[in-house]
């Protein structure tokens, strides 16, 4: 829809832009932002917290690495303490095979600088991922020519339909504000079954590595506002912008928080791109 | 003697056979006729009529423009004045009494050396009941310079102290601190449910069509209602019943027609008008094929037929139909209409009792066409209005005016329904309709309590019915949000009740005349609306989801209290005011945050509810009359909302509060030939919410922000338009064609209409990476875009 408005501005001609500076206001003392991410697969869990700063800073992000953090399972005594990693800048399972299990229920908490800081998240089982395919096909609109990925999959389930796809290129993770891919049942989960088509052409010889997540709801909805706030242009047809709503609360303490709790099934598919023959 | 004797005996006989005969009978010494305008055949109520040589015979002309004046000896010369317009006289004969007469009266445009552009009583803003009202002649509006060179009624409008925009280029009115969706706009009696072409850069409103425009800047009369923060009435011209007459202008974006003239006979007229634009042409002129390919018009139609079915009935019967039109590429497109139809019949029940009978139909609706093999769809949605309001207006004496009637509002906001295309891989949505019933009965009277002092008081009642065919949601604990558990549907047949609300809505005015040039003004409205868009962007969209008061939405209500200081100066030639009001607001709405309301049927869990109030004061200073008029306005306003939700229940201030508001406008006439016009804005900034911060998540540089909303404000607005029109020297030709030269924006100042908050990469903010290489920088930034700087355009205008 981005040409949408692309339409109407050149309609005036006449739309320029310019970078300016404007005097913004700053930060009223420390506000943490914690990203925890808690799946099904090793790879994927982590904890980043770090200091939002003020919009014209130029140092680097300051990260947060002296808080007590861990998850706990809720109806059991399991409890995973995490530990901050200098080479991940982030915090980090202390025992490295530590996972969610489907159908759990976890709450992070965080303990800072006499703060306390909780969320919660339950895993919820992952789709099924049949096949995943690619075609070339010409120019379209909104779509350059190029190879287009198609997902093929079933989604039984009748509630919790929350999904985000992610992208990785050649070892890049396509994360434009564009590159977002999140899906729910608004319209339907006919087209997962029938083949999902990527919103992206690739190159003969890429690697294309999926990642398919099952969010649990305020998860999603944390990320569906974020990137409306990515796209909130500040124009008269934006809403008034606002932070992504948190699924983390404060227990303790007087500060505020950032970001989210995500704990989600990962489902992951790689593929390579070959030339198409004759 | 004998001729005379002849003559009488010839007029006995012809009266006793003729139709008119008992007409005349009743009073065989009276001689009857109507004052009209002959631009648009409109009766000129006050004309003064006189026999030439015996002013003290002097009638003056009723509301319809009806005169009677005795006759004291035929043949004689009638004369008939009117402020404004050239006097005419004319020698009657008893010939004249045989059938019904009328004097067409011409524009005086050359007058003791001065123009006069003037539609109403040079003294009447002095001397009416009117707060908050405000007029703009269309001659007016028509030289006002224009975007594009396209004159535009609304935002003509916006120049008006009390009026603000929510930003650059658009035509959406907030008037007294109230939202967008709070006006009524209606065309002929019938509403406008979205008013607005190319996204709220023009109006619908074709000026060559249009008669006249009044806006009630919350002091509406008892017998309108449904909107708290306005009404813009707006009456299509009706033709003239002399002969066909057209005028038209080409310009740079759009062309436009418009043809008038007799119906069959004198008593019928009809006019007929046309607009269509030609922006595709200015796409295809691009080099980017991603615009090439594109269409993006719109058109409007508009017609009015008069019938004057006898000297007591009249019928007019009109319709507007407009549409717009964006398509990409053959596979996407997005189409919204409007398509108004009303007819009225006014009946002189007696010389001091009339009434008028209205009934109407508005439906406006949209439609969005994705053309694709794996998810195409259609999505369309429509709404209408149908209505039916009867009015009867009697006059008691010079003193005492009553009106009372009733109206009723059928609203059906239809299912928002989106149809998968053949092979579409995605589910169909269709939400439940929604209806509602509006029953409002009204009176109230203009009395002259002592010669300075007098009132118009007013009562509306409204009833309002949300009605089957329908759905109720029942909500867990009776809570209403996103969150919230739906435990029972409940459904409802057509017409059934589902929720019931009423409302008593109290008007009343004072005006004060401390003498003829000088008066005090007070008056108090109470307003109820029921129907509103759920939307927090400040712009109108075509696909804006508008809903209707029922279970879980109360109706909103506006309590405004003015008062006014008017005073006329050098006879007249000169206007002051200073108007102040304060106005309550309560039940309005606003979205939460990542709220979806498009295609849900449980808008209710989407919204918060609050209240609001604001406050303003507003300065005018306004010619009407010589080579140069136009005004001075001067603004102070301000307007607040407080919504749990929302800044963390703390008061703020929508987009639209905008404290500082001047607005010079300046027309002058050099010669009969060339003329000119210039408009000076400027405003304080928009409201608006900065970043105070960033941070990062999921590999996002995200901008923070504060929880207060709107705390941060753009720039300060301001611009300068100009135009010059020449036209060809009268001839007597019956072509006249004139050119018009406009500049908007003619500093070329670049106000913001958009900030956005991002990195910048390569310190480059135009960075493409398809194109300039890797990343080797990244920092924050801020792009602003900026719309129209110094855009001239021509039109060439004709009549004929």
């Amino acid at each position: 829809m981005n040409r949408f408005w692309i339409v109407i501005l050149a309609l005036a001609a006449f739309s320029c832009q310019e970078e300016v500076y404007l005097p913004l206001a700053t930060i009223d003392g420390d506000v943490p932002v914690i990203e925890a991410v808690w799946t099904d697969n090793t790879y994927y869990n982590e904890v980043k917290i770090s200091l939002a700063e003020d919009y014209f800073d130029t140092l680097e992000t300051q990260l947060i690495s002296d808080a007590e953090v861990f998850i706990s399972e809720e109806g059991s005594a399991r409890k995973i303490p995490f530990a901050y990693n200098v080479y991940s800048n982030s915090y980090l399972p202390l025992n490295t095979g530590e996972k969610a299990e489907v159908g759990e229920k976890y709450q992070l908490t965080v303990r800072w600088n006499n703060n306390v800081f909780t969320s919660s998240g339950t895993l919820l089982a992952p789709p099924t991922v049949d096949s995943v395919t690619y075609e070339y096909q010409e120019d379209r609109l909104f779509r350059d020519e190029g190879y287009y990925i198609k997902v093929y999959g079933e989604i039984p389930f009748e509630e919790d339909n929350y999904y985000r796809i992610r992208v990785i290129e050649n070892d890049t993770l396509k994360n434009d504000r564009d590159d977002y891919l999140l899906f729910d049942d608004t319209f339907g989960l006919r087209f997962f079954e029938e083949g999902l088509e990527l919103n992206y052409s690739f190159d003969e010889g890429d690697k294309v590595r999926l990642e398919l997540f099952r969010l649990n709801q305020k998860a999603y909805n944390y990320l569906s506002q974020l990137v409306n706030l990515l796209y909130n242009d500040g124009g008269l047809f934006s809403p008034p912008p606002q932070n992504p709503v948190s699924n983390i609360t404060v227990i303790q303490g007087e500060s505020d928080v950032l970001g989210y709790f995500n704990v989600t099934s990962v489902l992951s598919r790689t593929v390579s791109i070959e030339p198409e023959e004759d | 003697m004998r001729v005379t004797a002849s003559l009488s005996i010839f007029l006995f006989l012809f009266l006793l056979i003729s139709p008119f005969s008992r007409l005349i009978a009743q009073e065989s010494n009276v001689f009857t006729a109507q004052v009209l305008d002959v631009n648009n055949s409109s009766p000129l109520p006050g004309a003064s009529v006189y026999w030439e040589g015996d002013i003290s015979s002097g009638v003056v002309s009723d509301l319809k423009g009806n005169f009677q004046i005795k006759i004291k000896s035929l043949p004689a010369r009638l004369v008939v004045s009117f402020v404004g317009f050239e006097t005419s006289s004319r020698v009657i004969t008893v010939k004249d009494l045989e059938k019904s007469q009328r004097f067409f009266l011409k524009p005086d445009e050359m007058s003791l050396d001065e123009i006069i552009i003037q539609e109403r009583r040079p003294d009447e803003q002095v001397r009416n009941m009117e707060t908050g009202k405000a007029t703009i002649p269309i001659a007016t509006i028509k030289n006002i310079p224009a975007l594009f060179g396209e004159v535009d009624l609304l935002r003509s409008l916006q120049l008006l102290p009390g009026v603000q925009t929510a930003g650059e280029g658009t035509t959406g009115l907030f008037v007294r601190g109230g939202s967008a969706d709070q006006n009524l706009v209606q065309l002929d009696g019938a509403p406008i449910y979205n008013a607005s072409h190319f996204f709220g850069f023009f109006s619908v409103f074709n000026p060559d069509a249009l008669d006249q425009v009044e806006l009630y800047k919350g002091n509406m009369p008892a017998s309108f209602g449904g909107r708290l923060s306005s009404l813009i009435d707006v009456t299509l011209r009706e033709g003239n019943n002399e002969q066909i007459h057209g005028e038209g202008g080409i310009g740079s974006i759009s062309s436009r027609l418009t043809l008038d003239g007799p119906l069959f006979s004198d008593k019928s007229t009809f006019v007929i008008s046309g607009r269509r634009t030609y922006a595709d042409l200015f796409l295809k002129l691009s080099s980017d094929e991603d615009l090439k390919n594109n269409k993006l018009n719109f058109h409007d139609l508009s017609g009015k037929l008069t019938f004057n079915l006898s000297e007591k009935d009249k019928l007019t019967v009109s319709s507007y139909e407009g549409s717009d039109f964006l398509g990409l590429d053959e596979q996407f497109g997005l189409g919204w209409r409007n398509w108004v139809s009303s007819a009225q019949w006014s009946r002189n029940v007696s010389e001091k009792l009339f009434f008028d009978l209205q009934g109407y139909h508005s439906r406006y609706n949209y439609r969005v066409e994705f053309d694709d093999p794996d998810t195409g769809f259609e999505w369309k949605n429509k709404l209408s209005e149908t209505g039916v309001k009867g009015q009867w207006t009697l006059l008691q004496n010079d003193r005492l005016q009553s009106f009372w009637g009733f109206q009723s509002q059928l609203y059906h906001f239809a299912p928002i329904a989106l149809n998968p295309a053949v092979n579409s891989s995605i589910d169909p949505i269709v939400t439940n309709p929604k209806n509602g019933l509006l029953n409002s009965a009204f009176a109230g009277i203009t009395y002259e309590i002592t010669p300075r002092l007098s009132t118009e008081a007013g009562l509306r009642w409204g009833f309002f019915n949300q009605i089957g065919r329908g759905v109720d949601y029942i909500y867990e604990n009776n809570v209403v949000g996103p969150d919230s558990p739906v435990v029972d549907t409940v459904n409802y047949k057509a017409l059934e009740n589902i929720k019931f609300y009423q409302g008593l809505e109290p008007r009343i005015a004072f005006r004060y005349l401390i003498n003829e040039e000088f008066s005090v003004k007070a008056a108090y409205n109470r307003n109820f609306q029921y129907v509103q868009i759920a939307s927090n962007s400040s712009a109108g969209l075509p696909i804006d989801r508008w809903i209707l008061a029922g279970t879980y939405i109360p109706p909103i209500r506006s309590d405004q209290v003015s008062l006014g200081l008017f005073r006329n100066f050098d006879e007249n030639r000169w206007e002051f005011s200073v108007e102040g009001y304060y106005k309550d607001f309560r039940n309005v709405i606003d979205l939460r945050n990542g709220a979806q309301v498009l295609f849900t049927d449980n808008v209710e869990t989407e919204l918060l509810t609050g209240n609001g109030y604001a406050y303003g004061a507003e300065f005018l200073l306004r010619k009407n009359v010589g080579k140069t008029t136009g005004w001075l306005a001067y603004t102070y306003s301000r307007t607040y909302r407080k919504i749990p939700g929302i800044s963390l229940g703390e008061k703020y201030n929508p987009r639209y509060d905008r404290p500082h508001d001047i607005t010079l406008v300046l027309n002058h006439e050099f010669s009969p030939s060339w003329s000119a016009g210039l408009t000076f804005i400027y405003t304080t900034g928009q409201a608006v919410s900065f970043p105070i911060g960033v941070y990062d998540v999921d590999n996002q540089s995200v901008p923070l922000y504060s929880d207060y909303r709107n705390a941060d404000r753009f720039p300060d607005y301001h611009r300068m338009d100009a135009s010059i029109t020449w036209k060809n020297a009268d001839k007597g030709r019956k072509w006249k064609g004139s050119w018009n030269f406009s500049v908007y924006n003619l500093y070329g100042r670049k106000n913001p209409f958009a900030y956005e908050f991002r990195e910048i990469y390569n310190d480059d903010f135009r960075y493409d990476s398809g194109e300039d290489g890797p990343i080797e920088s990244t920092r924050q930034g801020i792009v602003m875009t900026y719309l129209f700087t110094f855009l001239p355009s021509i039109t060439y205008n004709f009549q004929f």
